[in-house]
């Protein structure tokens, strides 16, 4: 088994897609940060959606903190930002927003050969974890800021080319 | 008589979306929560028109849109790549509209399937005015 990696700019093509995701359903302007460290959170929502086929496996994951999780929800559920909100609806919204940015990254990937499918999204809430791949994955960490609000999408990809 | 839609999606967030969308105008809105009930709901209430999602549990939309018959569908997509977009066009569907996108464009695409119309808004009633 090969591994190669097609011409495809996986940070810059989800970071545009981020930044258009955010601003038509949340009318967010959110800047990538290109230098930095990666944020922290005391309390962390996590989506992620997986996608899967022949000749590609991977999954993205859009890390959150859980206040700026709440933040995005009000948003895209038109209600004032700082409403508490339901477990339920943080993490439908932001099970959604991962499946935005995962179903965009699939369909690229599947116009240049890399027939794939996404799952349907999941969700992980905590305080400290670290997701962890195997070393032949790509593995990408993009960072972006909304209004002092730090946050990261992850993206690991593995590209099969079967004899 | 009102227009009637049916919103099949996994999605609360997006079946809500879609409720706000459409408050202006002067329609029932159905929803489902996969392809499965989807199809039940489509069988009870002979929507006008359905706005289906393709990635759900249970069911998924493609296997409901071929379980379908004469109902105009628009799907409803996070896949917007050129595959994804003549593969949705084979199988039949009216319109397609890919996540994310804005209210506008929701609108814009059912009213070129249904009539829309807009709520008759009633005119304020008058405040009393004070006798002299």
């Amino acid at each position: 088994m090969n591994v190669q990696t097609p011409s495809l700019d996986i940070r810059h093509y989800l970071t545009g897609h981020l930044v258009e995701v955010f601003e038509t359903m949340l009318s967010m302007k959110v800047t990538p940060l290109t230098a930095g460290q990666p944020p922290v959170f005391i309390e962390r929502v996590t989506g992620s959606v997986g996608f899967g086929g022949d000749t590609v496996t991977g999954a993205v994951y859009l890390h959150l903190s859980a206040k700026f999780a709440n933040r995005i929800t009000t948003a895209m559920l038109g209600l004032p930002p700082d409403e508490a909100i339901g477990e339920t609806e943080v993490n439908d919204v932001i099970g959604e927003c991962t499946n935005m940015l995962a179903g965009g990254l699939k369909s690229t990937l599947c116009d240049r050969g890399y027939d794939c499918a996404v799952s349907t999204p999941a969700i992980i809430c905590g305080t400290s974890f670290v997701i962890e791949s195997p070393q032949d994955v790509q593995h990408e960490l993009l960072v972006f800021d909304y209004d002092g609000f730090r946050f990261a999408v992850e993206v690991h990809i593995k590209f099969n080319q079967t004899n | 008589m009102p227009i009637k839609i049916l919103s099949v999606d996994d999605s609360r967030t997006i079946r809500l979306i879609v409720g706000r969308s459409l408050r202006p105008y002067d329609c029932i809105l159905c929803e489902a929560a996969n392809g499965e009930e989807g199809l039940v709901a489509a069988a009870r209430e002979k929507p006008d028109i359905i706005l289906l999602d393709v990635t759900m549990p249970v069911m998924d939309g493609v296997t409901m849109l071929t379980k379908l018959k004469s109902i105009p569908v628009i799907m409803l997509t996070a896949e917007s790549g050129r595959d994804n977009v003549i593969h949705i066009a084979r199988l039949g569907v009216r319109d397609y509209l890919v996540k994310p996108f804005k209210e506008e464009q929701l609108i814009d695409k059912v009213g070129r399937i249904v009539q829309l119309k807009r709520k008759e808004v009633s005119a304020p009633t008058a405040a009393p005015v004070p006798a002299v």
